[in-house]
């Protein structure tokens, strides 16, 4: 550097005397101008003053060093929907809408992590995730205990993120069994080898409980976790969750604690063998008790349903995919009329819904997609299946 | 159904110009590999002069983002790719990559060439970048500040560092980060209390410290570094979406065939075959 500088210092006043010299002016010499500094003076001088920015940048880039380690991400889906008209009148929309807002900040130390997650859409702001996380020390960030309001630890599409998700909402067993997906609790997750293990305890009732959002409404707490693995081209686990819920049944006097409980099966495969792009099959069975559903939550009521997922890339920029999901929401109940019309399906019959996704991806932060679901309701005598497929083009930018 | 063929038609025909997008063949990441990757570059596009690559560094993270993001063909890595990024890669395209070794490295720590200490241990060197060692008198050397010099966290030398010495703890916060493992070299070149650490292919007109193990001190040399003795010996990688077709294809059986490793040599590392 010293060497550089010395270099420049002594070629540009040879730069200046190298143009063409102007004619001498015809003035009485000049009184003595003070002696210039000598080059090393002058390089002593510059190397100071570099050193000094040096020190400004050292400071500076000291100052914004812990802002490397909070990250802003977000993402907006905006749609447009359009579902068949029934022949009941029930249902049937266009509609443009904001499904999804989301703004997450996440700083993440050593040892620490801080995740707050706000939702914000034309019906109000909400809270998703507000973590507090401590990364067990000497286990580089493989094991963690979180306490605060957080995702439920269960089988695969209540943890993914529904800004990766192909289909514009999860499936019906899921969204019956774990309704906005979070809860408060405190959560273990650990992983080791392949293997993958998430469990903790929790309030149970989610974040949207009728009666009482946002505070737990009992002393009941459930246990709910999920042991997995993951070879990178399949990966899987099991899932459980136990505890109750208070409330009151159709023949209860008394506030009672039913069983809430769930069980389930996840596997993801990734395959590479098609030329056009990579290839995903993913599946997931849960069956339980208690779940909430139409703002009611139904006490002690066994359900089950299963989805199948088939994902194929195409290039780099597409992608399509065909899911069925099915969902028998009262488990043992044959299908039924609806006892105050004939002509439509009983609530508790079951329901399998087909559904077909192209999705194209503008780069990194934008993708749209065109989704076609087709429901179809278990029907009995004269009771017909509902008009209710729905059309969903969704376009998503994130950061 | 009519509305959704239509719009599933709208959305292919957004699709197309990027469908269409062809020609040159992007390669980026790793500043220890990029001159490597260069070099494979220049002398296949000099065989097929119809390929076009085009190498440019910025870190392994920075390749691995890009690859991820769907911005580059492939990624140039010296570090294997973190659960998190192929768990990225994995959620965005269904695939869980291609990891393909392409050469050699042995990650090695210089100091000034008058400092007198020749060896350290690796808990010596944990402890310098932990800031917990701070003067060279703690380590046999002169009473003088220690100068730490370290890399930006997109590279994958510094992930590696991080990984196999710190055991994933933080470097100390007086550790001034530098751009690339030249700068590194150029640093310490110019501090006579500095330290920095790179790949084996950079160290030229400083000293290279050796790994103290027991009694012995391991050089990074070709022997050790080959035979994995030295303790911090790495691959070096190629990252892929998808199984390597056309070009990319040719590009990677270039690099590992007797010539591509004959440039690996040339360079600085040492070959994988």
């Amino acid at each position: 550097m010293r060497n550089l500088i010395a270099a420049l210092l002594t070629l540009a006043p040879g730069a200046v005397l190298a143009q063409e010299a102007p004619p001498a002016p015809e003035t009485p010499p000049a009184q003595e101008a003070p002696a210039e500094p000598d080059v090393d003076e002058r390089v002593t001088t510059t190397e100071g003053k570099i050193a000094s920015i040096e020190e400004q940048l050292a400071e500076l880039m000291s100052a914004f060093s812990p802002l490397k380690k909070l990250k802003f991400s977000g993402y907006v889906q905006g749609r447009y929907q359009y579902e068949l008209t029934r022949e009941d009148g029930i249902g049937g929309f266009s509609r443009f809408a904001v499904r999804r807002g989301r703004l997450k900040a996440t700083y993440t130390g050593d040892i620490v992590q801080f995740v707050l997650q706000i939702d914000a859409v034309p019906t109000g702001v909400t809270l998703r995730d507000a973590e507090a996380t401590l990364f067990v020390p000497g286990t580089k960030q493989n094991m963690s205990v979180t306490l605060g309001q957080m995702k439920w630890p269960f089988g695969y599409e209540a943890v993914q993120s529904s800004s990766d998700r192909e289909f514009p909402e999860r499936t019906r067993v899921v969204r019956a069994f774990l309704p906005d997906e979070r809860d408060r609790g405190v959560r273990y997750s650990g992983k080791l080898g392949v293997f993958r293990l998430s469990a903790g305890l929790f309030d149970g009732n989610g974040i949207n409980y009728p009666g009482s959002v946002g505070v737990d409404n009992d002393k009941e707490k459930d246990v709910i976790g999920r042991a997995g693995f993951d070879l990178k081209w399949i990966s899987g686990g099991i899932s459980g969750w136990y505890g109750h819920t208070l409330g009151l049944g159709p023949t209860d006097a008394y506030r009672h604690a039913y069983e809430r409980s769930r069980i389930g099966a996840d596997l993801q495969l990734y395959l590479d063998f098609l030329p056009l792009g990579a290839t995903a099959l993913k599946g997931e069975y849960i069956r339980g008790k208690s779940y909430v559903s139409g703002g009611a939550e139904h006490f002690g009521r066994p359900a089950s349903g299963w989805y199948a997922l088939l994902v194929q890339n195409i290039g780099l920029s597409n992608a399509v995919a065909v899911r069925y999901d099915y969902f028998d929401p009262a488990n043992g109940t044959p299908a039924l009329t609806d006892p105050r019309d004939a002509t439509r399906p009983a609530s508790t019959n079951a329901i399998g819904t087909v559904g077909v996704t192209a999705i194209h991806y503008f780069g990194e932060h934008l993708k749209v997609s065109a989704t076609y679901e087709h429901p179809m309701t278990a029907t009995l005598a004269e009771a017909r299946d509902p008009r209710d497929d729905l059309f969903t083009l969704q376009m998503q930018a994130r950061f | 159904m009519k509305t959704f063929i239509a719009s599933v038609a709208a959305v292919l025909l957004l699709a197309l110009p990027g469908a269409a997008r062809a020609g040159t063949l992007t390669v980026k990441g790793s500043d220890t590999m990029v001159i490597l990757g260069q070099r494979w570059a220049e002398e296949l596009m000099k065989k097929n002069p119809h390929i076009k690559l085009q190498v440019t560094g910025g870190g392994s993270g920075v390749g691995l983002s890009a690859l991820i993001n769907g911005t580059t063909d492939i990624a140039l890595s010296s570090r294997p790719m973190k659960d998190a990024e192929g768990e990225k890669l994995r959620t965005r395209f269904n695939t869980t990559g291609q990891e393909i070794a392409v050469a050699r490295d042995g990650v090695t720590f210089y100091v000034h060439e008058s400092n007198p200490v020749d060896a350290l241990t690796q808990e010596q060197l944990k402890g310098i970048y932990l800031g917990d060692i701070a003067n060279w008198k703690e380590v046999g050397g002169p009473d003088a500040p220690i100068v730490v010099y370290s890399r930006e966290n997109s590279s994958g030398t510094y992930v590696f560092v991080k990984d196999n010495l710190l055991d994933g703890e933080d470097y100390t916060s007086s550790a001034q980060t530098l751009p690339g493992t030249a700068a590194v070299v150029n640093a310490v070149s110019k501090e006579k209390n500095g330290i920095g650490y790179g790949g084996a292919a950079y160290a030229k007109g400083i000293k290279e410290v050796k790994i103290k193990k027991g009694n012995e001190a391991i050089a990074p040399s070709a022997e050790n570094i080959k035979s994995g003795k030295y303790p911090l010996a790495r691959d070096l990688y190629f990252y892929l979406r998808n199984k390597p077709a056309g070009d990319a294809k040719a590009f990677i059986d270039f690099a590992l065939s007797p010539e591509g490793q004959a440039v690996v040599t040339k360079v600085g590392y040492f070959p994988v075959k």
